[in-house]
């Protein structure tokens, strides 16, 4: 069933804000979802409004989305509640359920038959709820967050943890890149990560989708749509608890040879999806997803540079990653020899120099990425702000199109070039080969 | 769970390439089949775990020293012997297959013998395999360069090592009782890999 409702309410409907205490989480979530979306109500026993927006004590119309964040004990009347007025999707932010142990399974299955027999979908609970770019400068945030970077993009985000939501849009804020969705699934009892990642595959406005899970459910049925997602646009998944998934395939002899993991690499190798080991290559190639890097695996790489150090360390873990650092063609050293010092290094790395005269830079440069033998750049450039050296990567990434990903320091008019032509920087010289790599 | 004997188990996996090899169930069949074939063989106690470790494998068994050997390990293990051809490879790899309880039954490809029990240098895939997933996964192996051929020896036949590989992913396929399969080790001589063990381990009927 679509997820429209979840992702594109036009109607909402929040049940547990306070009619006495706006501090509560309920009525951030009230606040937060009145502020992007028009038809927004509150649903509450006794008030007719809450803090300035009207409410009903039973939900009297059909609403697209309902955010439930009562009590545990009040869920489940708030859930028929929605169900008996034909919401599409619930969400149920609320903790108490299958998390807790067997009692809290039960309702929770409860739940899900609730929303079953009306057709609704549910989300949660146990989760941070949705976050969507409704088109223009409206944004739905139905989620605790109560505060969210707000620039649009094609990035989207399914997370099994409402904390690493939080680290998601932590790191967002600091990389500047743009949103689409983003969805805290909690508990999965009914909406789970292949859902979500269903519907992403299918919406026009999703380019690339990171994903944090801690367990796939059926994951033949994960690999399945996985594989058809990524034939239009790269998933990237950090798996949390590889570890524990070991302790049970170590029932098997050849379970524990092949290794803990063993199963959700293989997994994911059949489905395409790029997997990261950690939370910063994670965020560095979900990054690199989002802008493009992923648009064409390169293999053969330039690294250009005016400092001699960190792009020996680029071309380090490049060997690593299994990239290749390819000579360039004999017309474009030609053309190089004319507008570099003699003393610049023209293998691969391609050092420059900080002697070369300072409007040699953007030629050179753009012959680089000219060379066919190149198919994409990692730029290096440590505290020397030679603009020019930012205005030839953003030029040859213009003329080529050529996957770019750098590393820049103390130099921000390098920096805004770069940034203006959509070209990422990382942390270090190896984070921005390794981004580049992924899934090589 | 209940683990078949080795000939119980081979007989399950009956497509994939073997040494010659019989179950001996006298001292006089022993007798008869090791001087028909005139080679040395290997003489392996039958329905026994770690036969190695228990000292219940024995090399270069002739026609004129098995009777006695016989006895000794058909009376250590279930009354029978299995005889097999003796084979020298150039490598040992392992191929197994279990089942995971979310991605469903694997199949999974290693490089064998004892530095594959430090090493660990396997590398799963989803039953059955699709083509072509095998030589990509292949080359996920540390030490996938040994399959390329070693001072100058032929490479594994990829194709022969599939056809092992997707025998044992249509077992757990096709049998939900298989909970595990071992074929270990697979040697490969002259490029072609030969299955000299194979274990099949059933699930319990009540958890299947």
């Amino acid at each position: 069933m679509s997820l429209d409702s979840l992702f594109k309410p036009r109607s909402i409907a929040v049940y547990g804000a306070s009619a006495t205490d706006s501090r509560k989480l309920g009525n951030t979530l009230l606040k937060n979802a009145a502020g992007g979306t028009g038809d927004v109500l509150a649903v509450h026993p006794e008030a007719e409004t809450i803090d300035g927006i009207p409410a009903v004590a039973k939900l009297n119309r059909r609403i697209d989305l309902a955010l439930i964040s009562v009590p545990d004990k009040r869920v489940e009347a708030a859930v028929i509640d929605a169900a008996a007025a034909g919401a599409g999707t619930a969400i149920v932010l609320s903790s108490g359920f299958g998390e807790t142990g067997p009692e809290g399974r039960k309702v929770q299955d409860r739940l899900v038959a609730i929303a079953r027999s009306s057709g609704m979908r549910l989300v949660g609970p146990n989760c941070m709820g949705v976050v969507s770019h409704l088109g223009d400068d409206r944004w739905l945030n139905g989620s605790y967050f109560w505060s969210i970077p707000n620039k649009p993009g094609g990035l989207s985000f399914v997370s099994q943890s409402g904390a690493f939501g939080g680290m998601f849009f932590g790191h967002l804020r600091a990389s500047g890149l743009g949103l689409s969705r983003f969805l805290s699934v909690g508990n999965s009892a009914d909406v789970g990560i292949t859902d979500a990642l269903e519907w992403l595959g299918d919406d026009p406005q999703t380019t690339a989708i990171g994903m944090f899970v801690e367990g796939f459910g059926d994951g033949r049925r994960f690999v399945d749509v996985a594989r058809k997602v990524t034939s239009k646009k790269p998933v990237v998944v950090l798996k949390a608890g590889k570890m524990a998934a070991g302790a049970k395939a170590a029932a098997s002899h050849t379970g524990s040879m092949a290794g803990s993991h063993a199963a959700i690499r293989a997994g994911l190798r059949r489905a395409g999806v790029i997997e990261a080991a950690d939370t910063e290559s994670f965020f560095d190639a979900m990054d690199g997803a989002a802008v493009g890097l992923r648009k064409k695996l390169v293999r053969n790489i330039a690294i250009v540079t005016i400092s001699g150090g960190p792009s020996v360390l680029a071309a380090d873990a490049s060997e690593r990653a299994g990239l290749l650092l390819p000579a360039l063609g004999a017309a474009t050293l030609e053309r190089l020899r004319g507008l570099v010092p003699s003393f610049a290094a023209l293998g691969n790395p391609i050092d420059l120099t900080p002697q070369c005269p300072i409007d040699h830079y953007v030629p050179a440069i753009e012959a680089i990425y000219a060379d066919p033998a190149v198919e994409g750049v990692v730029a290096i450039n440590c505290g020397l702000d030679l603009k020019p050296f930012g205005t030839g990567v953003a030029r040859g990434v213009a003329a080529t199109g050529k996957p770019t990903a750098a590393f820049v320091l103390d130099a921000p008019g390098v920096e805004a070039e770069m940034a203006g032509a959509g070209v990422l920087r990382f942390a270090s010289p190896e984070r921005a080969v390794n981004a580049l790599a992924s899934g090589v | 769970m209940k683990t078949l004997s080795e000939w119980e188990s081979k007989r399950r996996l009956p497509d994939l390439p073997y040494p010659q090899e019989a179950l001996a169930v006298s001292r006089d069949k022993a007798q008869e089949f090791v001087a028909a074939l005139g080679k040395p063989m290997v003489a392996k106690a039958s329905g026994v775990a770690h036969k190695t470790e228990g000292g219940l494998v024995r090399f270069g068994v002739s026609a004129q020293t098995v009777g006695p050997i016989w006895d000794e390990l058909a009376a250590a293990g279930d009354g029978t012997v299995l005889l097999a051809e003796q084979v020298s490879a150039e490598l040992e790899l392992i191929v197994g297959g279990y089942r995971d309880p979310s991605f469903g039954p694997l199949v999974t490809v290693g490089i064998g013998g004892i530095a594959a029990e430090i090493f660990g240098d396997v590398v799963a895939l989803l039953a059955p395999p699709e083509p072509g997933e095998l030589a990509a996964a292949v080359k996920q192996l540390s030490g996938h360069k040994l399959l390329q051929g070693i001072r100058g020896g032929p490479p594994v036949d990829i194709g022969a090592l599939a056809r092992i590989v997707d025998s044992v992913a249509g077992l757990l396929v096709d049998d939900p009782m298989v909970a595990e399969v071992d074929c270990n080790p697979v040697m490969v001589c002259k490029g072609k890999p030969l299955v000299v063990d194979a274990l099949v381990v059933l699930a319990d009927d009540a958890g299947a």
